[in-house]
């Protein structure tokens, strides 16, 4: 059995959540008045394979 | 440790200089000796390194015209000749720390601004802003009353000026800024409040001076409202110089155009420029009869102002060019907000009032560039092919130059992780 | 037709945003194909491939949203971009967003979840992102290779934070329901599943017993797989059984592979809480021997959960069903024989099948129980015919039916002018994100083919169920009402609705043997 700690902190917290991708899924969240950061999430580089592979090894 | 590391530390460092350099502007001297490396043989010019014979007709109206006006030629065959022959370098300004606005041409006599950055002690200079007239070097033309003015610079308008900023023990270009926050400048096409804000001081000092041909200098001085620039443009590559001393860094240090190529230089990867063919200035025509056909690619090194977080970066900060360029308000917005995405620092000395007080982003990522795939834009004004000025507007930063500089990067960071 | 292209310079529009705008387009008249979405090198590629790509889409770059029409007329194209831009928000009205998770946990230090709905192939690295800055993670991507899954996991498990998913869409975390979640009352169940619809089923007949649930918590389809080996499942009973809001606990998946249902009953041996399992076709000499309630299909875990807090639900007897059936046929013509499912859910698709085929025999499909009962063409029923219209090639270009109905109405439309159906069969799911009025939006459809079939000198009978609470957005008593309303047999569950269209079947070739 492992260490659920941080698992009952989330129960016990009020929710941020953080949203990546459709729209949609956040604005059903803050419907329910659970406050969302938006993240409009695009693919690294455009989807450049190449820059993909050099942004994981030079970070971003 | 590991490269990812490296770089976030070199980068930080980066962050560290540009927002806190304090650029002053504290003489105004010859080229020739205020700048590092200049010698009566060397003419610097903006954007990248360029071959001779690449070289558009602007800056090479530009170039022959600096050298009949030092009187190392009779006609511009015969000053062209020099160029040709490699008796005379053309380099690029910003791999001496200077800069020149649009088709300029600095040869060593020519009064430059010397900016002092008080916290690293770096150098850096910009030639004079001429004024708002079209007749002048810095739009590609030479002729008679070209050459009396620059006489006029050189010998009187230069040393006042110079001699005015080292009475006043310097002027401090972020308590400028700092002063007309809020008043419209985005300080690279717009700085009427900084050049009224600074005249206002300088003129005062003036006023207690006593030097030849005072009233005239006074007069010509208090009517340029784009005078700010290439003070600023100075104040710019002082703080720049330092930050193109730390290794590692993707934060991106130089960028300019040379009429055909549009480069850029990261700190990390030396006097390296990455480059690809020149994009457009568009926005707002000057006349209505010119169009795309007649423009020459992004010439100038006034973005240098960007690449310290002015301008287009912080766009919002002066809607009112924005605007008048043929975009939105919420463009501006727009602008500002995606720099700040790829920015790795803040200036906090100028915050905007209309934009949430958040301050001017500063220090590209070429990192944050290539992955978030977000372009940061440049405002600038585009130069006609026959010379002049055609438009005002902006330009996108090409994303091209970024990857070649991620490239680069990656290759020395590996190599030095095999040493 | 002529092709008509609109590009929007430096417009961020997401995927779905993207898919809901080229649904209408493409259901809007003299619209012959659409496209939009950003002009991204895949996006270009699609284009081309379509053959509605022209100088602007080729010049258009990676930041730029482009629509792309070919229509009739250009009056008909400016009808559907009308018609297309009503919808969405002005992007300047949009709320500001981030680039990166970082930034925007750099932003909002308390943000403590994440949900995540990126393409499959960037998930993981998105996922593993979100974790080391110390969110729980509820990813909705799907098609996530296993070994990648197992990575994200065994970082969550390393962190100590939740990863639900990837191929989560239910996750009810402190009351609040995550992408396709029913929205339900708290109570003392805390329900952890691989199965979405599965978990929202129980938990909607919890609710409906004035009861409720502490946590659901979704693991993704493929948890219980041998490459993934129940993590995420292991980490929430260990969850629950902590959480001293959670009384009990709900096990939910379709059959565990066999060394994961030995670990979970190891594990549910220790567990100090009651546990119902409902592991679909596993072996219940196993799961009982761990000490759990056993279950064998959705309504019967149900049931089992309610047991433990002296409730039950009362399902429609069989004596009932079959009185409804009798009326049901009471009109049909003799050609009516058959029964025709469209539904959205996956997981309930394969319920129903399994439900009707016990009495009727196999059910065509297109993705059937067994390889035999492939249909050719998935738009061509044969016999009994139920289809998912959640498979791809009904939503390539459309959002998922459960977000928007109205694609499944021509669908609807095409089986119930089949003089040969006797029986419409379908399922509705409520989701907080849409949408808004699915009954409504089918009801139009359905009325009109139930006076067709009329008009004809026959009857179709319409079966249904409505997945869902009412606490939902929509109500799900509203929603029933509605359709009972327009004489639509709404049934107690997907189960049910099975069991009364396969009765209706049986009952109608009985009749006409007779």
């Amino acid at each position: 059995m492992m260490n659920t700690d941080k698992i009952q902190a989330l129960f016990g917290s009020q929710l941020v959540a953080v949203n990546i991708g459709p729209r949609l899924f956040g604005e059903a969240l803050e419907k329910q008045h659970v406050e969302v950061v938006q993240v409009d999430w695009r693919p690294v580089a455009g989807g450049d394979k190449q820059m993909q592979e050099l942004l994981a090894a030079l970070g971003i | 440790m590991d490269i990812k590391q490296a770089i976030e530390q070199a980068n930080q460092k980066a962050a560290e200089i540009l927002t806190k350099g304090r650029p002053v502007w504290v003489d105004v001297q010859p080229a020739g000796e205020a700048i590092p490396g200049m010698t009566p043989d060397t003419i610097l010019i903006a954007g990248p390194p360029i071959a001779a014979e690449d070289i558009p007709l602007p800056v090479k109206n530009a170039i022959c015209g600096a050298l009949l006006y030092e009187q190392r030629a009779k006609t511009a065959e015969e000053a062209w000749q020099l160029v040709t022959s490699g008796q005379v370098r053309v380099e690029a300004a910003q791999d001496h720390d200077a800069a020149c606005g649009a088709a300029m041409a600095t040869s060593a006599s020519m009064p430059v601004c010397v900016v002092e950055d008080k916290t690293y002690g770096g150098r850096g200079f910009c030639g004079v802003h001429p004024g708002n007239k079209q007749n002048v070097l810095r739009w590609g033309f030479y002729n008679d009353e070209v050459q009396d003015d620059l006489v006029w610079f050189r010998d009187h308008y230069g040393p006042a000026l110079g001699e005015t900023v080292r009475r006043m023990g310097g002027i401090d270009l972020i308590q400028v800024m700092g002063k007309t926050a809020g008043m419209g400048d985005e300080n690279h096409n717009r700085q009427p409040a900084a050049s009224m804000y600074m005249a206002l001081q300088m003129i005062q000092a003036m006023m207690d001076m006593d030097f030849p041909h005072r009233d005239e200098i006074v007069k010509q001085f208090a009517a340029n409202d784009r005078f700010f620039l290439h003070v600023m443009m100075a104040g710019a590559e002082s703080v720049l110089a330092s930050a193109k001393k730390v290794p590692h860094s993707t934060v991106m240090v130089a960028m300019g155009g040379n009429g055909v190529r549009f480069g850029i230089r990261l700190a990390g990867t030396g006097k390296r420029w990455f480059t690809v063919d020149a994009p457009l200035i568009e926005g707002l025509f000057l006349k209505p009869t010119y169009t795309k056909n007649d423009l020459l690619g992004f010439l100038g090194d006034s973005c240098v102002t960007e690449v310290y977080g002015l301008g287009g970066m912080s766009a919002s900060a002066g809607p009112g060019y924005v605007v008048l360029t043929g975009s939105t308000f919420a463009d501006s917005l727009q602008r500002a907000a995606d720099a700040r995405k790829v920015c790795v620092a803040e200036h906090r000395f100028a915050p905007i009032p209309w934009d949430g007080g958040q301050g001017f982003p500063v220090g590209v990522d070429a990192r944050k560039v290539v992955g978030l795939n977000i372009l940061p834009t440049s405002h600038g004004g585009g130069t006609l092919k026959a010379g002049g000025q055609g438009t005002m507007g902006s330009a996108k930063l090409p994303m091209d130059c970024f990857k070649q500089g991620l490239v680069a990067i990656n290759e020395i960071m590996t190599s030095e992780a095999n040493d | 037709m002529e092709l008509y292209t609109v590009l929007q310079k430096d417009t961020y529009i997401d995927s779905l945003a993207s898919l809901f705008t080229m649904s209408v387009l493409m259901d809007c008249e003299g619209i012959e194909s659409a496209y939009a979405g950003m002009a991204t090198a895949s996006g270009r590629q699609t284009l081309e491939e379509l053959g509605l790509a022209d100088e602007t889409v080729r010049g258009a770059g990676e930041n730029d949203f482009v629509v792309a029409v070919r229509a009739a007329s250009r009056e008909a194209f400016e009808a559907a971009m009308a018609k297309a831009q009503k919808g969405g928000p002005a992007p300047a009205a949009q709320k500001p967003a981030f680039g990166t998770v970082q930034d925007a946990v750099r932003a909002n230090p308390r943000a403590n979840i994440c949900s995540i709905a990126v393409p499959g192939e960037y998930a993981c690295e998105v996922t593993k992102q979100a974790l080391e800055l110390g969110l729980h993670c509820i990813v909705f991507s799907s098609n996530v290779p296993l070994w990648q899954e197992r990575e994200m996991k065994e970082l969550a498990r390393e962190k100590g934070l939740l990863c639900m998913g990837p191929d989560c869409g239910v996750a009810n975390i402190n009351g609040a329901a995550f992408v396709l979640s029913s929205i339900n009352n708290r109570g003392p169940f805390g329900i952890c599943g691989a199965s979405g619809c599965g978990i929202q089923h129980v938990a909607a007949f919890l609710h409906e017993a004035g009861s409720g649930v502490s946590q659901t918590i979704g693991t993704g389809g493929n948890d219980l797989k041998e490459p993934v080996g129940g993590i995420s499942m292991l980490m929430g009973i260990d969850a629950l059984e902590n959480d001293p809001d959670t009384q009990y606990l709900v096990l939910i998946s379709r059959k565990p592979a066999d060394s994961v249902l030995q670990a979970l009953a190891g594990r549910i041996r220790l567990c100090k809480k009651p546990v119902v399992a409902c592991f679909m076709g596993a072996d219940r000499a196993v799961v009982e021997a761990s000490g759990a309630l056993w279950a064998g299909d959705l309504d019967g875990c149900a049931q089992q959960a309610l047991s433990l807090i002296g409730k039950r639900i009362d399902f429609d007897s069989e004596e009932a069903l079959d009185a409804l059936a009798r009326s049901a046929i009471e009109g049909m013509a003799p050609q009516q024989k058959y029964v025709r499912g469209i539904y959205c859910g996956g997981t309930y698709c394969d319920e129903v099948m399994q439900t009707m085929q016990e009495a009727i025999g196999g059910i065509h499909s297109n993705c059937p129980l067994l390889p035999g009962l492939r249909l050719a063409d998935s738009r061509a029923s044969v016999g009994n015919t139920v289809i998912d219209s959640g498979e791809e090639e009904f939503t390539r270009g459309r959002p998922h039916p459960t977000l928007e109905p109205s694609m499944r109405l021509p669908l609807i439309e095409k089986e119930a002018q089949d003089p040969q159906t006797a029986v419409i069969l379908l399922d509705f799911i409520l989701t907080p994100p849409e949408h808004i009025d699915p009954a409504g939006v089918t009801l139009r459809v359905l009325t009109k083919a139930m006076e067709d079939a009329r008009a004809r000198g026959g009857k179709l009978a319409v079966v249904c169920s409505v997945l869902g609470t009412d606490a939902d957005l929509q109500n799900v008593t509203l929603q029933r009402q509605k359709l009972r309303d327009a004489g639509v047999y709404v049934c107690r569950s997907n189960r049910q609705a099975g069991q009364l269209a396969a009765r209706i079947i049986q009952l109608k070739k009985e009749r006409d043997e007779a």
